[in-house]
């Protein structure tokens, strides 16, 4: 019997190349990468990123961007677009829309375009870590009914930007961002996280949420998909009735509103000043704005005495002064005490409806910042890219 | 891996033998240890193959049997270290994320949901928060 000749690995492996596996030595000598935790609120419209490295309380971006993208188109002249960028973002690809198309990530809250979704979010990262060397945690806000699908769309829009990720709705971090941490245990102080209902108006979505010291449930939020864009087109639509073929944009739409949105009763006249076919004209828009804004408390008022009436009867009275308004409709004139009026009217006891104030923009981020600040190693979700 | 070859490799003591010291030969030759892999190969896979072909009717198709043998077992050292180029740096980064975030552990285990009372008690840390949140999420999506 003989012994087979062995062949040497070199011949006996030749179906693949081998190389023997990177020593752990050589890869110790890589920089460790920088810790960063990102809180972002994705908007439909704005988006509002918050970042502050790993340990420390420190805020060192903070920045709210249009939720837009543009792809300049091709043909272009050097020199138009600044640096020759194929890509804009934000106020950048506003300014530039003449010669960009313009992308909206999102609509209704949820992921639209997952290109742009991506790209955004890139932006969205070099906004956070300009050096491209971090680490990055992030949470994410997502409407307070986003389903599966939604949520995997912008863990996929965020794969390979971030390196983890938590998705938690936003109106629980509008309430975790408007809680100021530095008081929560001084007597007086009423905590927003033990017992309040968040009214959170978005431009997608509407999200109202029970906050009461434990995690909302489903059944403590509700979701409605009318927000500031619907109020721009049931605007643009009485605008359009009233003076056709008047040329404006969508966009001019939503400046005249941002300007002067409010509800209640009719506030006539409400004189606004717009440029039609290069003129100067006077609109009178009383109505159609308040139309437009009244439609939205219609929207939501039931869906906040549902919330109310399934408080517990020892929390309900509490809760009643804690109902706060926040995100861009918190910007609509005379929505507190609209809603406020109408509660009283309904019989609610004492009721107190209130704005969260200057930052309504960044409440849901700063939440965000905080929730990645405390999450624990277990919680987040890895992205693999 | 060829029919033949599977059963060999599968039931037969001296074949796993002989597969398991080639394997350990090709390895010691990809980390350059050559003169670890000669000695090796001259004394214990030497026996083996010996004992291996024995177990065979003799005849030519034996030492065909053991290179096809030999050939499989390359092939799977191969690929265990194409795996390896790939989940090795996975790994480290990992590890070194894990030191970039210092890990927060729960005080006492995941959070316990509270009573549904908002009018009296103190609001509990972010992350029994998200304990509670993730809890919710489980059902969801199993």
């Amino acid at each position: 019997m003989t012994t087979a000749t062995l062949d040497k690995p070199s011949s006996s492996l030749s179906a693949q190349p081998v190389a023997a596996p990177p020593s752990t030595s050589a890869r110790s000598s890589t920089p460790k990468p920088v810790g960063l935790l990102v809180g972002l609120d994705l908007g439909t419209n704005k988006s509002c990123v918050l970042a502050g490295p790993v340990g420390s309380t420190d805020i060192t971006v903070s920045k709210v961007v249009p939720s837009v993208v543009g792809y300049v188109r091709d043909g272009i002249v050097d020199g138009i677009i600044t640096g020759n960028a194929r890509i804009l973002f934000g106020e950048e690809a506003l300014k530039n829309m003449l010669h960009v198309e313009l992308a909206t990530p999102l609509a209704e809250g949820v992921i639209a375009h997952p290109d742009a979704a991506r790209d955004f979010m890139a932006h969205i990262r070099q906004l956070a870590d300009p050096s491209g060397r971090a680490e990055i945690r992030a949470v994410v806000g997502v409407p307070a009914n986003a389903g599966e699908q939604a949520r995997e769309a912008i863990r996929h829009s965020a794969t390979g930007i971030f390196s983890h990720i938590l998705l938690i709705p936003e109106p629980f971090l509008a309430a975790l961002g408007y809680r100021d941490d530095s008081r929560v245990k001084q007597s007086g102080y009423v905590d927003p996280v033990v017992n309040s209902l968040f009214i959170d108006i978005g431009g997608g979505t509407s999200d109202l949420c029970l906050v009461q010291g434990y995690f909302p449930t489903r059944e403590d939020q509700i979701s409605i998909a009318f927000a500031g864009d619907a109020i721009d087109e049931l605007i643009f639509d009485g605008l359009n009735r009233t003076y056709p073929n008047n040329g404006l944009s969508m966009i001019s739409v939503r400046d005249i509103k941002e300007a002067h949105a409010y509800v209640g009763p009719s506030r006539k006249p409400l004189e606004v000043k717009v440029v039609m076919g290069g003129k100067s004209r006077t609109l009178e828009l009383g109505d159609a704005i308040g139309n437009a804004c009244n439609k939205l408390i219609d929207k939501i008022y039931p869906a906040l005495t549902t919330l109310i009436s399934s408080a517990s009867s020892d929390s309900v009275i509490t809760l009643l002064q804690n109902i706060i308004i926040t995100g861009g409709g918190s910007q609509i004139r005379g929505i507190d005490t609209v809603l406020q009026k109408r509660l009283a009217d309904d019989g609610f006891e004492s009721p107190r409806v209130r704005l969260a104030g200057q930052d309504f923009q960044r409440y849901v981020a700063m939440g965000a910042l905080k929730a990645a600040r405390a999450a624990r190693e277990n919680q987040w979700q890895v992205l693999l890219g | 891996m060829s029919a033949l070859a599977e059963v060999l490799h599968r039931f037969d003591r001296p074949w796993i033998e002989v597969g398991r010291i080639y394997r350990r030969i090709c390895f010691l030759r990809i980390e350059g240890q050559c003169a670890e892999a000669e000695k090796l190969e001259h004394g214990e896979f030497a026996e083996a193959s010996e004992r291996a072909l024995g177990s065979c009717p003799p005849g030519p198709e034996a030492d065909s049997m053991l290179r096809e043998f030999l050939a499989e077992q390359g092939v799977r050292v191969s690929e265990a270290i194409a795996f390896a180029e790939v989940l090795v740096p996975m790994l480290s980064d990992r590890l070194s994320a894990a030191q970039t975030f210092p890990a927060r552990q729960a005080p006492g285990g995941p959070g316990v949901r509270r009573a549904r009372d908002g009018s009296r008690g103190e609001a509990p840390g972010i992350a029994d928060f998200i304990d509670e949140m993730l809890a919710q999420d489980r059902p969801a999506r199993s």
